[in-house]
């Protein structure tokens, strides 16, 4: 803000060069602007992102290697707000929007996928039809239909993806010699164990989607759960997944009595040995965990042989955000070929690139063929092996409800 | 200017905040409680939300876990506070130092305080370690359950805690201001110690101490961060509930969320308000 104030002072002073950062809220009018005048109008501004804060090395990533390139290449100042659940920005954007606030929204950009995509979506709330505005777009595949739909909801060119993940499962090779390798392997483990396993109750997003590989396992496979929600199919499968769950609930950490609320709460008991499992729906969180002390070295991610869900996540611009050129700038930094595999090293970040990478420069082609694994963390290769796709929105809500009331309490 | 000219325009940057901000965030919060929310379609204020929250088990038992937390805070805190000032108000060497030492955790924020309850008494904590070390368990799990328990230990740990010193303060100040001429006088009328205590001390001291357990059992009612860091998932604390529904990512909790918010402000105003009439009859007995 102050140094905002500062190149305002600055530029009226020498009075010839006109101040460059106007308010660009107006969406409409960038769609199919030539790329040079966006990065014009978004010089010397800001852009307010909003993303969930609950990993020191994506906040890194993020705010000095994205916000350096922001400020060298485009005089741009990133601010990173941190989050501890996405639905707090969507709230933000929400209340503004119904407040009348239109045009000088205080989100920019959003770390976003699945049922807040669909809130964004529902409420009208999203700035769309802009993708081919961007030069990088031509490295997104969009004729993937993991990259076209978030959680089965059409893209409709409201979002741009930025990362895909797939869950994994990780133990301590010191603790534990052969780990459940299948939800019905793990279901025996856990009663063969007693209180060495719980996962974090739902709505929290890792707790939420241990749930569902449940649920799949209980509907006989997750084939016939796509599509369009459908009350008799979630009825049949939802009294055999709350069946299964409250089945193993005495075996869990303190007897099922109560759950974590937070994947950081589950990496700390997985940390103090206090249980012997833990996944993650980014299976490079294992390397950082152990390279930053918090994972003992013997820790080892692996996926399971019925397969793990996985998905891409995308970043969204708000409709009332004012600053949208700016964040237009950010998004194709990020979806930069550099960028894409700055994320993707083991010590970074080491998340898969939701771009096609066939499709970038042959330079950084070559980088991503000699990216070096963590030896902790399982191979993304080896987990799209047996890849499970995720549920529509309503599938997820209902499922996360039900588990409240039928486990939770 | 007359006086009372004055006295309004000194008092009307507080009030235009107050009025503002507080009132009109409340006018809001009821208008979205009676789910009247335009952009998603509902034009139409309802009960629904209320009906909704008042046949919910999952809201009773929230209602019942926050009053005892409240409740049990406020009194150990209020007792040992009483004690605690009435030790600290004799003369003793090293008096200053520890009178410091008692006041110390004011300035330490709640956030902080919770986090170091973690750190001791988790079944993975520093307690927990010393027991293994010393052959008392042999696994994290025999440690008992002081942290995310259904008995809210360690939330109650955390307050009592904070709030000794905050109470301790206010009371020792109490005493220091009534001096020892009264309790004197009754010795010499024949009280021992402990009547004089009872009857002479503690009914001087008592409005000090009842102003400032009632503005921690507010506060304590009220609070979100400590219970959703340290309680268990189900039943949730009162705010922590309210918040839930909040971020619920289905729109139409929104109103119940509201709903919450507003019961929790109702009966605040309504517990403080019996608790001090209350407190006056006692007071005037």
């Amino acid at each position: 803000m102050r140094h905002l104030a500062k190149c305002a002072l600055f530029a009226s002073a020498v009075a010839f060069a006109p101040l460059a950062h106007a308010d660009t809220a107006d969406g409409e009018s960038l769609i199919g602007k030539p790329w040079e005048e966006v990065v014009e109008m978004a010089r010397g501004g800001t852009v307010n992102w909003f993303l969930w804060g609950g990993s020191d090395n994506i906040n890194r990533y993020v705010s000095e290697y994205i916000g350096g390139i922001l400020k060298d290449e485009y005089d741009i100042t990133l601010n990173r707000v941190g989050l501890s659940d996405t639905v707090e920005a969507v709230n933000i954007v929400l209340g503004e929007v119904e407040s009348g606030v239109t045009d000088k929204g205080s989100v920019d950009m959003i770390w976003i996928n699945g049922e807040n995509f669909r809130t964004m979506k529902q409420g009208d709330l999203a700035y769309c039809g802009y993708p081919d505005t961007l030069p990088n777009n031509k490295l997104v595949d969009w004729n993937n239909p993991s990259i076209a739909n978030d959680f089965g909801v059409p893209v409709d060119g409201c979002e741009i993806p930025w990362s895909k993940a797939q869950f994994a499962f990780a133990y301590d090779t010191a603790r534990t010699e052969n780990p459940p390798r299948s939800i019905p392997e793990l279901l025996e483990w856990i009663k063969a164990n007693p209180g060495s396993f719980t996962y974090p109750a739902p709505p929290d997003f890792n707790g939420s989607v241990f749930v569902r590989h449940v649920f799949y396992h209980a509907a006989g496979g997750v084939d016939n759960l796509l599509g369009a929600f459908d009350q008799a199919k979630y009825d049949a499968a939802a009294a055999e997944t709350w069946r299964i769950l409250n089945e193993i609930e005495p075996y869990l950490w303190r007897e099922g009595k109560t759950y974590p609320t937070s994947i950081n709460a589950l990496e700390q008991l997985f940390a103090n040995s206090e249980v012997d499992l833990y996944f993650n729906y980014e299976p490079a969180g294992v390397g950082i965990n152990i390279d930053n002390g918090t994972f003992p070295p013997t820790a080892k991610g692996y996926g399971l042989t019925d397969g793990t869900i996985g998905n891409t996540n995308y970043t969204i611009i708000p409709i009332n955000s004012p600053n949208k050129a700016a964040a237009l700038v950010l998004q194709n930094v990020l979806l930069s070929g550099e960028a894409q595999y700055e994320k993707a090293k083991p010590d970074v970040w080491g998340t898969s690139p939701a771009i096609e990478v066939s499709r970038t420069s042959d330079e950084v082609q070559k980088q991503f063929a000699s990216l070096k694994k963590h030896p902790a963390v399982v191979p993304a290769s080896e987990l799209s092996k047996a890849a499970l796709p995720e549920l529509q929105a309503d599938w997820i809500t209902a499922i996360e409800k039900g588990w409240i009331e039928n486990v939770g309490q | 200017m007359s006086d009372r000219v004055k006295i309004v325009l000194l008092l009307a940057p507080a009030m235009i905040i107050i009025g503002v901000l507080f009132f009109g965030g409340l006018v809001i919060g009821l208008m979205r409680s009676f789910s009247y929310m335009p952009i998603i379609g509902l034009t139409e204020p309802n009960f629904d939300a209320y009906i909704s929250i008042f046949t919910s088990r999952e809201f009773y038992l929230s209602f019942l876990l926050t009053f005892y937390i409240a409740f049990v805070s406020t009194f150990i805190s209020s007792v040992l506070a009483i004690g605690a000032a009435l030790l600290l108000r004799r003369q003793f060497i090293g008096r200053a130092i520890v009178n410091f030492l008692f006041q110390l955790n004011l300035t330490v924020p709640h956030l902080v305080g919770a986090i170091g309850i973690l750190y001791l008494f988790s079944q993975s904590g520093s307690f927990a370690r010393l027991a293994a070390e010393w052959g008392m368990i042999a696994r994290p799990s025999e440690f008992p359950a002081l942290v995310f328990d259904p008995y809210a230990i360690g939330i109650i740990l955390q307050y009592v805690w904070k709030e000794i010193p905050f109470i301790g303060v206010i009371v020792l100040a109490n005493m220091q201001a009534l001096g020892e001429d009264y309790e004197s006088v009754a010795r010499s009328l024949g009280a021992n110690r402990w009547q004089a205590f009872i009857h002479v001390l503690l009914p001087l001291i008592f409005p000090g101490v009842l102003s400032a357990s009632v503005i921690v059992f507010a506060f304590i009612f009220g609070a979100y961060e400590i219970p959703a860091l340290l309680g268990a998932n189900y039943p949730a604390a009162l705010p922590v509930l309210a918040y839930r529904k909040y971020t619920d990512v289905d729109l139409a909790a929104r109103p119940e969320a509201m709903a919450m918010a507003i019961v929790i402000a109702l009966l605040s105003a309504v517990m403080i308000f019996l608790y001090v009439r209350y407190a006056r009859r006692r007071v005037r007995s």
